[in-house]
């Protein structure tokens, strides 16, 4: 799992068919110094975070599986806001 | 799943019989910068992505990696690490501006 700071939404109409309703956003993953690092990633979200917050993203797609059918290709999913993070500067 | 600008195909002569069906895209992932400046450029390392939806060249898609990328095929198995799992209609992105720069 990592941080990432929610950068904006995509939207898509041809999709794979598990991904139907799907709320798509674009995060970018932060170090432990709070430094953007990789490419932008579209995560999936269920909880609602708004632009410029922090959010905790797993890489694990079995909730995905449960949620959307064994064949979608989901995976990286927001499990939850951050409140503060102590210890490391983000 | 990261995002990525569709450059071209591949084709296969010979396939395992798992993959009929399956389209081979050359996609390049596409950097922060460039995803800001929205003009079509990408800059990552490109790869190569198995897909079910025919996007065309130039069109963002976004690719599911890992042992998530075979699960379109199950209950087959099928040796596939990157997945094209959309294509991208529109982009709102935002990143915050860096301080001091």
């Amino acid at each position: 799992m990592f941080l990432a700071r929610i950068d904006g939404r995509i939207t898509s109409t041809i999709k794979h068919e598990t991904l139907e309703g799907a709320c798509l956003l674009i995060g970018q993953r932060l170090e432990a110094d709070g430094k953007p690092s990789g490419e932008p990633l579209v995560v999936f979200d269920r909880i609602g975070a708004p632009r410029g917050a922090v959010v905790l993203v797993s890489t694990d797609g079995d909730i995905q599986r449960k949620l959307r059918g064994n064949t979608t290709p989901a995976r990286l999913t927001v499990v939850g806001l951050v409140d503060f993070v102590a210890g490391a500067a983000v | 799943m990261r995002i990525g600008v569709v450059r071209g195909h591949v084709v296969l002569s010979i396939a395992l019989p798992e993959l009929r069906g399956t389209r081979f895209l050359i996609v390049e992932p596409v950097t922060a910068e460039n995803l800001a400046k929205n003009d079509g450029s990408g800059g990552g390392k490109a790869l190569i992505v198995a897909d079910q939806l025919g996007p065309g060249i130039g069109q963002l898609i976004a690719f599911t990696e890992g042992s998530e990328a075979a699960n379109p095929y199950w209950p087959n198995l099928a040796p596939v690490d990157a997945y094209c799992a959309l294509i991208i209609n529109d982009v709102d992105y935002r990143p915050p501006v860096p301080q001091g720069e």
